[in-house]
């Protein structure tokens, strides 16, 4: 994945879509990255920049592109926006004392122009932990009941064990204006 | 009708040359005499010789200068440099991954672009940050040095715009807006007059440097442009397109001069020799192709025939004469090719990823690669081996530079450091 590559990444093929994944710091984004395809997942350090990862979902080309999530380098996010056609939001389900500052994160970008209409999962992750809130409690205190601009769905699951991934990529690949017909799919993933 | 009037001699080490500085018409101007194939077995006398009849300005007057600038040549070129490169400073360069790197000529600055939409212009001999080119709006992809001259920055970005600056105060001298998508490769011509940008939008356009106005359109490619160059004398540009085509075109006009169809998959990466005669072309569908410039036609084809690559060719540059070129390739290998014969001279095998860019030193003695292994590595051009791997980036590593004296190399990472090595 070169400086070519990251090229050819940008220029979007028919029959592709563009997955982007975000959430805060320690969601789990890349340890969710990491299982859909397959590798290992004991040693993930905090991401400095992104990782991009081909998937094939049901003959379906899914090019997802992880972004960093610390503070410092969220201002960047909107490099990565153009062309996305699905958003994926993780949340550390556990972490409820950061509950509001990735609510707070989510408000912006839904409210981003070029991310309009994109269809939203938000994954509550880390549904392994005792601590983990519910996904119903995740989606009230992240206010997605009110969303009505564009699909969402949330969906529980546990990066570290793999429950809930395939179920959330099912819905994803679903969405109308996804993959099929070229369509953006925003995941949001709580750990 | 005035007699050119020989003023000077310059001296040009890589690709070796001699420049005349001469007056006429009361106006001072240059012209160099080319020594590409000049070898350190050759015999002073007999270039001296040679040179003296081929060139008319220069008087028989003038044979001990001459022999004593060819004799520094030939020193030049025998200098053997065996030394291994060391690190010499790790710098924390951006925040972000890095993108592309570059040096000026005379080595004592070199430039990274990153994801942090910033270029940074650093002192090569103490690693400090010298300015910080801020004001783009999205990721700083490409960027360049005016060189030979180096008091002007030019960063293409992936906001749309194309920015000029002054190397020495870091300030902002125009925004070249025009563009309706990324701009992904650019250049100065030689003479420091214009600026060539390539675009996503699958046009090129060149842009006053001066006024910084936009010129003209290059309008023909039909996806997107991802590397351009201008030849020596700056009269002609190639810009190699996803569209599986390399163009040339005439800078004054804007005119397409010859449509070079024959790759099966993206171009990645085109380049002139040093003479104008030839271009080079590298592409996904695994071949690199070698040009007549003249007429346009394929010279040869380069495949997976034993000779050629098992997997795209990411990358493809001559050497400084234009004697030898090289490629890199996904099959994690760069080949070193004769330019007459189109042989394959050397295949350097040994990295555990794809290589991204390859390049000699001006030399010509080693070929630097990098790869996705984080690693890289310099190869010795006569016999092919691995000479040394320059480790410790803990990414892989998207670019890499050689300064003019070949002394220094800076690589710049998507771990977001840039490294330093020096002999």
């Amino acid at each position: 994945m070169g400086l070519l590559s990251l090229l050819r990444q940008l220029k979007k093929s028919d029959g592709e879509a563009r997955i982007l994944v975000l959430g805060l710091d320690n969601a789990g984004k890349t340890t969710i990255l990491k299982k859909l395809s397959d590798e290992d997942v004991t040693t993930i350090t905090p991401t400095q920049g992104f990782n991009i990862k081909s998937l094939m979902h049901e003959g379906f080309k899914l090019n997802v592109w992880d972004i960093g999530g610390q503070k410092s380098i969220r201002p960047y996010w909107r490099n990565y926006f153009d062309q996305t056609d699905c958003l994926l939001y993780v949340i550390d389900s556990a972490d409820r004392k950061r509950l509001e500052e990735t609510g707070d994160e989510l408000s912006k970008l839904l409210e981003e122009d070029k991310l309009a209409g994109v269809p939203l999962l938000v994954l509550a992750n880390k549904q392994d932990l005792l601590n983990a809130l519910p996904a119903n409690e995740v989606a009230e205190g992240l206010n997605l009941f009110s969303i009505r601009d564009r699909p969402w769905q949330i969906q529980p699951c546990s990066a570290k064990n793999g429950t809930g991934l395939q179920d959330g990529m099912e819905w994803l690949v679903k969405q109308p204006g996804t993959v099929r017909q070229k369509a953006t799919v925003l995941f949001l993933c709580i750990w | 009708m005035s007699h050119p009037k020989l003023k000077k001699f310059l001296l040009r080490y890589y690709p070796p040359g001699i420049i005349l500085e001469y007056e006429q018409h009361g106006q001072l101007m240059q012209k160099s005499i080319d020594l590409l194939n000049l070898t350190p077995d050759d015999d002073v006398e007999v270039v001296v010789n040679q040179v003296l009849r081929q060139e008319p300005m220069i008087g028989e007057s003038r044979r001990e200068t001459l022999q004593k600038l060819v004799f520094k040549l030939l020193d030049k070129l025998q200098t053997q440099d065996h030394q291994d490169f060391t690190l010499f400073k790790v710098l924390r360069a951006h925040i972000l991954p890095l993108t592309n790197c570059a040096f000026n000529k005379s080595g004592d600055r070199f430039i990274t672009g990153s994801y942090d939409r910033t270029c940074k212009v650093w002192n090569t001999f103490t690693g400090d940050e010298v300015h910080t080119l801020e004001g783009h709006k999205n990721v700083v992809y490409a960027i360049a040095f005016n060189n030979p001259f180096g008091d002007k920055i030019v960063t293409g970005s992936f906001d749309k715009t194309c920015k000029l600056w002054d190397a020495h105060t870091g300030q902002l001298y125009y925004t070249l807006r025009g563009h309706a998508t990324e701009i992904v490769c650019l250049s100065f011509n030689p003479q420091s007059t214009i600026i060539a940008t390539g675009s996503m939008d699958n046009t090129a356009k060149l842009w006053d440097v001066e006024r910084g106005t936009e010129l003209c359109t290059l309008l023909g490619h039909t996806a997107e442009i991802v590397s351009l160059c201008f030849n020596t004398t700056g009269d002609q540009i190639i810009t190699g397109s996803f569209d599986h085509d390399s163009k040339i075109w005439d800078v004054r006009s804007g005119r397409c001069i010859h449509t070079l169809s024959g790759h099966r998959g993206e171009v990645s990466s085109t380049q002139f020799n040093y003479a104008g005669s030839l271009c080079v072309s590298g592409s996904i569908d695994r071949t690199c192709r070698l040009w007549d410039v003249g007429s346009g036609r394929c010279m040869s084809v380069r495949q997976g025939d034993g000779q050629g690559h098992t997997d795209e060719v990411l990358d493809v540059c001559f050497d400084a004469t234009g004697k030898r070129f090289v490629s890199a390739s996904a099959d994690s290998t760069a080949r070193i090719y004769n330019t007459m014969t189109g042989q394959c001279l050397h295949a350097l095998v040994g990295h555990e990823g794809e290589i991204s860019k390859v390049s000699f030193n001006p030399q010509g003695s080693k070929v630097i690669t990098a790869s996705s292994d984080k690693t890289c590595r310099l190869w010795d051009t006569e016999t092919g081996d691995c000479l040394q791997m320059l480790e410790g980036h803990t990414d892989e590593i998207f670019s890499c530079a050689f300064n003019y004296e070949g002394d220094f190399i800076i690589t710049g990472s998507k771990d977001n450091t840039c490294r330093i090595w020096r002999c």
